[in-house]
């Protein structure tokens, strides 16, 4: 067998495993824990097409998620409008507010483009917290809204289950995975990754290296949105807090991170590994010490920045290069990006 | 033809000027070299034609058409390529990939951009190392990656910023060599170096920058014969006087 056979061997698996995962797992507790995990991959694969690809850190990204999850909330409830609409006319309203937060921060570096995305997104936050109505539409404020689980089905995308839930979260992250995947083989992929790394040279190479930034910032941003409808259609309750927090922007950025930016399979590792940590700390520590779940990613962030600076994705990927050899020796190593 | 046209090129600093007054022309498929000591002004004049800086004064035109201030990614796009006195490679990236960036310029094919950086890679004699990272890469090599992505956008005139600086004599010989096969392509090369045996080799003709202003321009031997330039780098006392 050939290192390719290997390789779709190894997909296959996975995709058995996932997609047969809810005929074992019956709690709805674990479906529960297991939604947002691919929720939270799915987040941050987008997140990743600016953040990773495109060398900067976005802290604002709750900010689409919000605008997505009200988007769609707000036409389903006031407009009896499909949430499925709801949720591309979010992604596209919140790609239009994703350019024009880049058109001014993506001239900044380091530190000062994550700070203007963070007062971007806070300053949503706050604004939707003090609005009760927007011109037509009904915000509630930091009351939020909810959403009445009359209609049941696909097409309202309410479901009186959790495995409805499970199988299209997975299908979205299969797709937005799928997605990356070809944008970091393209043009715009490599002329990112120019950009992000050195971008005089990019420059000096044919590169409009802001105006790469902004079509990856329109996608990402679109894509959150996405997620941001589904989240509302999930918990049936949002409010400013759930869906525009800082915590949520953090936690995407703490993902990538420690799974490792850039990559592909990064902001699923990270969040494997970070996300039930996340559930356990709190449903254990819940009462008694809360917020415990950010001191634990803190300190297996600083301890994957010491030892693995490139993140999770980098020693797994070695490793799985290495059983490959083993089963596969001799062979010519498929070319990497 | 003249392929570069500077005029009255003048660059200012906020209170300092780096350069005053520059003339240069550049014939199409010749090898123009720029001298001067450290501090004459050559990479600012570089990056003011590269589209880096927009100079202060003068006029800049290439092909024909006034080039002055516009963007470096325009500017390639057009036909002027560069490298960097420091080299930038995309460091944590194969060679291949470095040399892929460049030849996207002109295909959104992965495929066909592959195609011809092989094919750069290729004519640089590079095509052994394309999967090495770039970052791995010795500093001849890194230089040798600068002009192979600079190469990959097809250019019509090469901006080179010391290649050859920190070169062994034996690379140097090499690169010299590069250089004119590129020429022989049709490309005409505009060269900054401090290593004189190799721009006296290579050039067709020579212009000395001091102190921002130009104050010498012929073939080589013209150059490298004129008093102002000798003073410039070796100081007074050891013009020759009555000679």
């Amino acid at each position: 067998m050939t290192r390719r056979h290997y390789n779709k061997m190894a997909a296959a698996i996975v995709l058995i495993l996932a997609f047969g995962l809810p005929l074992v797992v019956r709690s709805a507790t674990y479906l529960h824990i297991l939604v947002l995990l691919y929720f939270y991959a799915y987040l941050t694969t987008s997140w990743n097409l600016v953040g990773g690809f495109a060398g900067v850190l976005p802290l604002g990204h709750a900010a689409f998620v919000g605008i997505g999850a009200y988007t769609s909330t707000i036409l389903y409830l006031q407009y009896g409008i499909s949430p499925w609409i709801g949720m591309l006319v979010g992604g596209v309203l919140a790609s239009f507010v994703g350019v024009l937060i880049g058109l001014p921060t993506f001239k900044m570096r380091g530190a000062y483009f994550a700070l203007a995305t963070l007062a971007f997104a806070e300053g949503i936050r706050v604004m939707v917290e003090n609005i009760d109505r927007l011109g037509p539409f009904v915000l509630n404020g930091p009351r939020g809204l909810q959403i009445p689980p009359l209609k049941l089905g696909l097409g309202n995308l309410v479901f009186a289950s959790k495995e409805p839930y499970y199988y299209i979260i997975l299908l979205m992250l299969l797709a937005v995975l799928a997605l990356t995947w070809v944008i970091a083989r393209s043009k715009l992929g490599y002329y990112l990754n120019a950009g992000g790394e050195e971008p005089d040279a990019a420059m000096a190479l044919g590169v409009n290296v802001a105006r790469s930034k902004l079509t990856a910032m329109a996608m990402s941003s679109f894509l959150t949105a996405l997620a941001g409808a589904f989240y509302a259609q999930f918990t049936l309750y949002i409010h400013p807090k759930s869906v525009i927090s800082l915590d949520l922007s953090f936690e995407i950025a703490f993902i990538a991170l420690i799974g490792g930016r850039g990559s592909i399979a990064g902001p699923v590792l990270g969040a494997l590994l970070l996300r039930p940590v996340s559930d356990f700390s709190r449903i254990y520590f819940g009462d008694t010490l809360p917020g415990l779940h950010l001191v634990i990613f803190g300190v297996v962030l600083i301890l994957v920045m010491i030892f693995q600076p490139r993140g999770l994705q980098e020693p797994l990927t070695r490793a799985y290069n290495r059983l490959l050899d083993r089963l596969a020796p001799g062979q010519t190593k498929e070319l990497g990006t | 033809m003249n392929i570069l046209e500077v005029k009255e090129l003048g660059k200012d600093f906020g209170g300092l000027t780096a350069l005053q007054g520059v003339h240069l022309s550049i014939e199409a498929g010749r090898i123009f070299g720029l001298i001067g000591p450290n501090g004459a002004g050559k990479s600012t004049a570089f990056n003011c034609i590269a589209g880096v800086y927009a100079p202060t004064r003068g006029e800049i035109r290439f092909n024909g058409e006034v080039i002055n201030g516009q963007k470096p990614w325009n500017l390639c796009k057009k036909g002027l390529a560069r490298t960097f006195q420091i080299v930038k490679p995309f460091a944590s990236k194969t060679v291949l990939y470095n040399v892929m960036v460049g030849s996207f310029l002109h295909t959104n094919s992965t495929r066909e951009a592959r195609r011809r950086a092989l094919e750069v890679l290729e004519f640089l004699h590079f095509a052994g190392k394309a999967h090495m990272r770039a970052g791995d890469l010795t500093i001849a090599d890194r230089k040798r990656l600068e002009i192979a992505r600079a190469l990959a956008t097809r250019p019509k005139l090469l901006l080179l910023d010391e290649v050859m600086a920190g070169l062994r004599p034996a690379e140097v010989d090499q690169m010299v060599e590069i250089i004119r096969r590129l020429r022989d392509q049709g490309i005409t090369i505009f060269v900054i170096e401090h290593i004189m045996r190799a721009i006296m080799a290579l050039s067709d003709r020579v212009a000395v920058l001091h102190f921002g202003k130009k104050i010498a321009e012929g073939t080589p031997q013209e150059v490298a014969s004129d008093e102002r330039v000798i003073k410039a780098y070796l100081g007074e006392e050891y013009v020759v006087s009555g000679s």
